[in-house]
């Protein structure tokens, strides 16, 4: 019996080996645990959209303050979920939530934060940037009705561009996003087609094209395919150095979304409703508002009303409404109107721990 | 000849001697509750899954399985019919493809190779199946995407146009043809070396028979090879099938995510497996939930089927050849 | 030479060619498709190793993801954070796995009635081919909702993976113990339980790693449970298995669909690095199923 013993020694080793292996490891976490909550740490996820700016928050907020803020841009739909679900300490969503959402969130509280545009970016190359697009011609394309980039309703908003033969493929969000609810709640004023047959929301039936996840999986695959055209914050076509088009306002000013752009359609709607939301997409004819560009959006930071982190929630909320609001603009982000400022510092005070 | 078997004493050797060790007693029990926690484990599975779509399933009933809509009406109708469809055409598509190289293959290790081809082409074959789905997606992403929007794609276009599934030249790599290649390549590791193990099975008796009759070598698999490992061949089958049909990840990753429905491979589409990886995180109202869990639901029941059936196969088949 | 019957000579030789033909057809597809898979294999690493070695560096192994904002020097950044949360992921989910898959494979094997046996294994194989993204789900409903997620909840997740794996394996090395065996030690007057723990259980410790590596192997790439359970992750390194932790697969995951190039060659870069460790437990597997079995079948 002995012999066996010792002759069996290397596989026991192993298996030693892999247990130890396990163990110290579940040894090291909870020892690591420890010393872990005590820093102070806040989790945030959602809108990808949003994503850009919270990355400089999160680098400058850590520096400053010394909070570590986690962020997951899983889109809004996700960050409406995980704060409904507890799972974060603050929710980002372009879509503001709905009579529902906001019941089965059971004391939230839906602060807007940021204010972008969603550009319309394009792959083709040899052409320029800044493209003509109608409205109207966009919806089609989504719509799958205008299957071509030669097609002689865009050529004729581009007079002197060439256009090539190239099919396109549009691309959209295939998870819950905010920046889909804010391109089909365009589609909607722009196209009768799309508002009876498809509608707006976080998550629609696309009719024609190729999902992908994120703003960044969007960007993905736009660069990546010859012809494409896609729906994204300006923030990461600029990154990505996509060509994004000039939408045609309802001033019929060709707008770019560019900080003039966005600060000439916040002046659209300054009624804010019930959940604190603003909806400022293709705004009216006017003169203030001939440079605004039709497809911007606030985003929003959702809050629970008790929350154990409320002592580092209100503080990191508060200064991203003031301070952080100056890194906005170098990634296309305006700051926010002075009195959507003041609504929000006034919403923050509800927080309780 | 010792014959290495189970060891045949049941409870009856707890009582020997008319008294239990206790010692014999609590490792009887011990190691009875860690044996019933996978029956524990798939009941828990099915009523909790169930539990969770059961909101969908009630507003819905059977009427899901044939509705083609998500989302529509206000995020108010949802239907599994596209991604029920998505799920048959690239699964069964990878099978379709996989099978005979499988089979190729199993053969080519069983009968055809020397013995130190065997010893290298074996171990790799089984390498292809440790790669990970998500590894394979990338892959398929980066790599095999741009391979059929550029040369694949317009070559079986140009030649096979005619046919309904190659009808438009792919414009995106996202599309079923990419599922389907990336599927395959799941499938063939796992039915080759089911079959392997099966055609080493044969009796040789029966195989140098056949050659003693003159038989060529592909007469002997025809005549004696597989009709011997035919169930167990099916069985293999449907062990691959049911892994492609779970495949979310790499799956999702290239096949596009469009509710469409459509015979041209060169679009994209959905399966089940995959519209639940991309939707689940972002699901923000509880119907969506449901009804993604539905789909779990859909996706349990048929491999619970699969599985059972490609079992109980496998374990008639062994009795049967035991018995010889 | 003269043709005693040349009609039927001519006629079988014909036949036969054709049937030559034919098996050589058979027998060369038979070697492409072995080429095919050999292929494909080749080139799916060799992408990994081409477009991820550029990535792998110190850097790699100890820096975390930094954020690059588009502006300024790109921070340096790694994989750190993942690489840790796979480890402990990895290691908790073996630690609740083994335990019951070798119990659960001694009862089937030594103490179990034939009939109860052959259910009780056909529920685990059937547990074996469930999707893992429903077993994503089913841990999400059980245990996250609610309550947050976590990297032990994941841990869970791939430990009910890995269960039917380890037994499977165990199993079958225990059917190799020779019954005589057993019966030697229950002749000297061993009980039951000794016999099994000090004599058989020690004979099968190859297969119990042979099943635990490969198990391991396997549940390293898994990526759909932790979509359910540890997706929230942060960018700094973590050590509580109460919080979501990072991992390699999902790290991946999410990078493969940016459209940033220096993400597409980490993400290569880390799936360099998965591939690798699967690779070394498959080998260490391997050894030691090899061992376990020659020695037990020589011990006869």
């Amino acid at each position: 019996m002995k012999a066996f013993v010792t002759r069996r020694k290397r596989p026991l080793a192993v298996l030693s080996v892999l247990g130890l292996v396990a163990v110290a490891s579940v040894a090291a976490s909870v020892s690591g645990a420890q010393a872990r909550s005590n820093a102070g740490e806040l989790k945030g996820a959602g809108s990808s959209f949003v994503a850009p700016l919270v990355g400089v928050w999160q680098q400058k907020y850590e520096a400053s303050k010394g909070v570590k803020i986690s962020y997951n841009p899983i889109g809004s739909g996700g960050g409406i979920s995980a704060i409904t679900n507890k799972t974060v300490d603050f929710g980002a969503s372009d879509a503001p939530l709905s009579a529902d959402q906001f019941n089965a969130c059971n004391g939230c509280v839906q602060i807007p934060w940021a204010l972008s545009a969603t550009s319309v970016m394009y792959n083709l190359n040899g052409v320029k940037n800044n493209l003509h697009l109608t409205g109207p011609i966009i919806a089609d394309i989504y719509l799958g009705k205008i299957t071509n980039w030669n097609n002689a309703r865009i050529k004729a908003v581009n007079p002197g561009v060439s256009l090539p033969d190239k099919d396109i493929t549009p691309v959209y969000r295939s998870d819950s996003s905010g920046t889909s609810y804010n391109f089909t709640s365009y589609l909607n004023t722009v196209s009768r087609q799309w508002k009876s047959g498809i509608g707006n929301g976080t998550t629609v039936n696309w009719p024609k094209g190729v999902g992908a996840r994120g703003s960044s999986g969007v960007s993905g695959v736009v660069s990546r395919t010859e012809g494409a055209i896609g729906y994204v914050d300006v923030a990461y076509a600029l990154q990505n150095h996509l060509k994004f088009a000039a939408v045609q306002n309802r001033s019929k000013q060709w707008a770019r979304p560019g900080l003039l752009g966005i600060k000439a359609a916040s002046l659209a709607d300054r009624k804010f409703s019930p959940t604190n939301a603003l909806s400022i997409v293709n705004p009216p004819p006017g003169k203030k508002f001939r440079k605004a560009y039709p497809i911007c959006t606030y985003t929003y930071v959702i809050l629970r009303l008790q929350s154990n982190q409320a002592s580092l929630l209100k503080p990191f909320v508060t200064w991203a409404l003031t301070s952080g609001q100056a890194d906005g603009p170098r990634l296309k982000f305006q700051p926010i109107p002075k009195y959507v400022r003041t609504k929000g510092l006034a919403a923050i005070k509800r927080v309780h721990s | 000849m010792a014959v290495a078997s189970r060891t045949s004493s049941g409870p009856g050797a707890l009582q020997r001697r008319g008294r239990i060790r206790p010692g014999d007693a609590v490792l009887y029990l011990v190691t009875l509750a860690a044996a019933l926690s996978g029956v524990v484990l798939l009941a828990l599975i099915t009523r909790e899954v169930i539990a969770d779509a059961w909101p969908a399933m009630q507003k819905f009933g059977l009427g899901f399985l044939t509705t083609q809509a998500w989302g529509d009406n206000n995020k108010t109708l949802f239907g599994a019919k596209s991604f029920i469809f998505g799920t048959a055409v690239t699964s069964l598509g990878a099978l379709l493809l996989a099978t005979p190289i499988s089979l190729a293959i199993a053969l080519f290790l069983t009968e055809l190779a020397p013995r130190w081809i065997r010893s290298v082409v074996a171990p790799l074959v089984e390498l292809l199946a440790a790669i990970p789905s998500v590894v394979l997606g990338l892959w398929g992403i980066l790599v095999l995407g741009p391979f059929i929007t550029g040369t694949l794609g317009p070559a079986l276009h140009g030649t096979f146009g005619w046919l309904p599934i190659f009808s438009s030249k792919p414009s995106v790599g996202s599309n079923m043809f990419a599922a389907i290649l990336i599927l395959t390549i799941m499938i063939i590791p796992i039915v080759s070396s089911i079959c392997r193990e099966l055609f080493l099975g044969v009796p040789s008796e029966l195989k140098d028979g056949a050659l003693a009759l003159g038989a060529t070598r592909w007469e002997v698999v025809r005549g004696v090879v597989f009709p011997y490992a035919r169930a167990g061949i099916a069985a293999a089958l449907i062990l691959g099938l049911g892994r492609a049909v779970g495949e979310a990840i790499a799956v999702t990753q290239v096949i596009g995510n469009n509710v469409a429905i459509h015979a041209d491979l060169f679009k994209p589409g959905d399966t089940l497996a995959s519209r639940i990886a991309g939707q689940y995180q972002g699901a923000d109202t509880a119907l969506q939930v449901a009804s993604l869990v539905y789909l779990a639901v859909i996706l349990l029941v048929f491999s619970l089927i699969a599985n059972l059936a490609a079992q109980l196969i496998v374990r008639r088949v062994a009795g049967r050849h035991q018995m010889r | 030479m003269s043709a005693q019957a040349p009609s039927a000579d001519l006629f079988r030789s014909e036949r036969m060619r054709r049937r030559r033909i034919v098996n050589a057809i058979v027998e060369g597809g038979a070697t492409i498709a072995a080429l095919l898979a050999v292929g494909v294999l080749v080139i799916v690493v060799g992408s990994v190793v081409k477009r991820g070695w550029g990535a792998i560096d110190v850097d790699f192994f100890t820096k975390t993801p930094a954020l690059y904002t588009g502006f300024g020097p790109r921070p340096e950044s790694g994989i750190e954070n993942a690489i840790i949360g796979t480890l402990i992921i990895i290691g908790l989910a073996l630690l609740m796995a083994l335990p019951v898959a070798v119990l659960t494979a001694i009862y089937l094997n030594e103490l179990a009635p034939r009939k109860l046996a052959n259910v009780l294994t056909l529920a685990f194989d059937v547990l074996n081919g469930i999707p893992a993204i429903v077993l994503g789900i089913f841990v999400f409903v059980f245990v996250v909702v609610g309550h947050g997620q976590a990297a032990w909840k994941a841990s869970f997740a791939l430990a009910i993976l890995m269960v039917p794996m380890i037994a499977r394996s165990t199993q079958e090395v225990l059917a190799l113990v020779p019954a005589s065996m057993r019966e030697a030690s229950l002749a000297l007057g061993a009980a039951k339980w000794r016999t099994t723990l000090s004599v058989v259980l020690p004979q099968a410790v190859g297969g119990i790693v042979t099943g635990a590596t490969l198990a391991t192997a396997r549940a390293a790439g898994e990526t759909a449970p932790l979509l359910f359970t540890s997706a929230l992750y942060s960018d700094a390194v973590g050590y509580d298995p109460r919080q979501p932790l990072a991992s390699i697969p999902m790290f991946i995951f999410t990078s493969a669909e940016q459209a940033d190039p220096v993400l597409h060659q980490q993400a290569w870069g880390a799936a360099a690095v998965l591939i690798g460790i699967i690779l070394v437990a498959s080998l260490i597997a391997r050894w030691f199923a090899d061992r376990s079995v020659r020695r037990l079948k020589g011990e006869r």
